[in-house]
């Protein structure tokens, strides 16, 4: 028959890259299903990942589905732009639109983006050249510090980084570890005065049609100034026109439900399905997961520089920990501000403060990408 | 190098002008609309 074993059993052809990654989709597996972290991306993601490293198994070559799916969905960045919709139906900028100087604060926290661009480039192409990081590539890493999963794809797709699979791990996977970056650095910033500080609550909501305005308006402004942010503030803030205008509760449900979930399953199995073991073990990929804690941490050094501004400026108003949650991770970030006011003062309920500086954080992160997207080319 | 530190300080500047200027139209869009909610009250 002429024909060898070698060809048709996978064991006979596994590398120990093929091996070390099936690995890694197990730990992905299992931290999403064991320890809970960020399951509902994880799960996916690691079982694409175990799905693309089965020798012969042919599932993320040319005409496996999921090439077919990454093809279709991440580099035509349709993917990323869906999830926002459903992002966009999920959220409710209310606290945000109530402080709304909260958005300053996002902006803050998008430090983290630019300071890490600027170290990666430095250790590739910029300067050291140690590392194969081009200018995209270094962008691409940077905007992991939008906390943001789909900006991530997005950004890291629009400027075809090599190292797209690594960063949106990165980014996820970072994001569910939020709880355990921004306490130490917060601890470290505020004393216990200023944790404990209660901040006055806001009197009196906002009104629905000032909710409907607001999508509408965001868009228009932010694609004015910065037009490449479009796609990512349009479908965000679209998402979000569905659930404030009263009048389509059937897509509205379907955004933040089925859409949500459907692209959120092709996504993470795409993304799993990256992370071939040639691609993605090079001592680069360790790198990228260094950087991406540096950004998150420069992020919430940032937002919290700010919010001590805003807390001497306001005449001891503001509590500068929620500067921290002007990073874009949603409602992690909210939730760890709420926890430490609360150690620091049983009676200090910080959490919808929180929440608006973190909804800013959402809008700002996206700004962010588009920026960066908008300044690559032209200094490239 | 330098188009780098470029990028970065660009980038803060003009994040911290797109969200300032959208700050400005939210702070004036709660004024503007603020009124008339009061109206739609009075009228209930």
């Amino acid at each position: 028959m002429g024909i060898s074993a070698g060809e048709f059993l996978g064991f006979l052809n596994l590398t120990w890259q093929a091996l070390v990654m099936l690995v890694i989709g197990g730990v992905l597996i299992w931290l999403g299903i064991a320890k809970k972290v960020e399951p509902v991306l994880l799960v996916p993601i690691g079982f694409g990942c175990v799905l693309a490293n089965i020798p012969l198994g042919g599932v993320a070559e040319p005409g496996g589905f999921l090439a077919v799916l990454r093809e279709a969905g991440i580099h035509t960045e349709i993917f990323p732009l869906l999830i926002f919709i459903g992002v966009g139906a999920m959220i409710d900028f209310e606290p945000f639109l109530q402080r709304p100087y909260t958005i300053l604060l996002g902006a803050a926290a998008q430090f983290g983006i630019f300071g890490t661009f600027f170290l990666a480039y430095l250790l590739g192409d910029g300067w050291l050249q140690v590392l194969d990081f081009s200018l995209k590539d270094a962008a691409s890493i940077g905007i992991i510090g939008s906390a943001d999963g789909p900006t991530s794809i997005y950004v890291a797709t629009v400027l075809q980084s090599k190292y797209a699979a690594a960063i949106v791990v990165a980014a996820y996977s970072y994001m569910a570890m939020v709880p355990i970056i921004q306490p130490p650095i917060i601890k470290a910033m505020c004393s216990k005065e200023e944790r404990a500080l209660k901040m006055p609550s806001v009197a009196g909501t906002i009104s629905q049609r000032r909710k409907i305005l607001f999508p509408i308006i965001t868009v228009l402004v932010v694609g004015l100034l910065a037009p490449k942010a479009t796609p990512l503030i349009g479908s965000l803030m679209f998402g979000n026109l569905l659930r404030e205008c009263g009048v389509v509760e059937r897509l509205f449900m379907a955004a933040q439900n089925e859409l949500a979930n459907i692209v959120t399953i092709l996504l993470g199995i795409t993304v799993g399905g990256m992370m071939s073991g040639t691609e993605f073990l090079r001592p680069e990929t360790i790198l990228v997961f260094i950087l991406g804690i540096v950004a998150f941490s420069l992020d919430t050094v940032a937002g919290v520089l700010l919010g001590k501004l805003m807390y001497v400026l306001s005449g001891r108003k503001v509590n500068p920990m929620i500067g921290a949650c002007g990073i874009s991770a949603f409602p992690m970030s909210s939730r760890v501000v709420q926890k430490l006011g609360l150690e620091a003062n049983p009676h200090n309920h910080l959490l919808m403060h929180a929440a608006g500086a973190n909804t800013a954080g959402q809008i700002a992160s996206v700004v962010a990408g588009g920026v960066m997207l908008m300044l690559v080319p032209i200094f490239s | 190098m330098l188009n780098a530190l470029w990028i970065a300080l660009l980038g803060m500047a003009i994040i911290f002008a797109v969200l300032g200027i959208l700050l400005l139209v939210m702070v004036f869009l709660g004024r503007v609309v603020k009124p008339k909610d009061n109206q739609e009250k009075k009228d209930r």
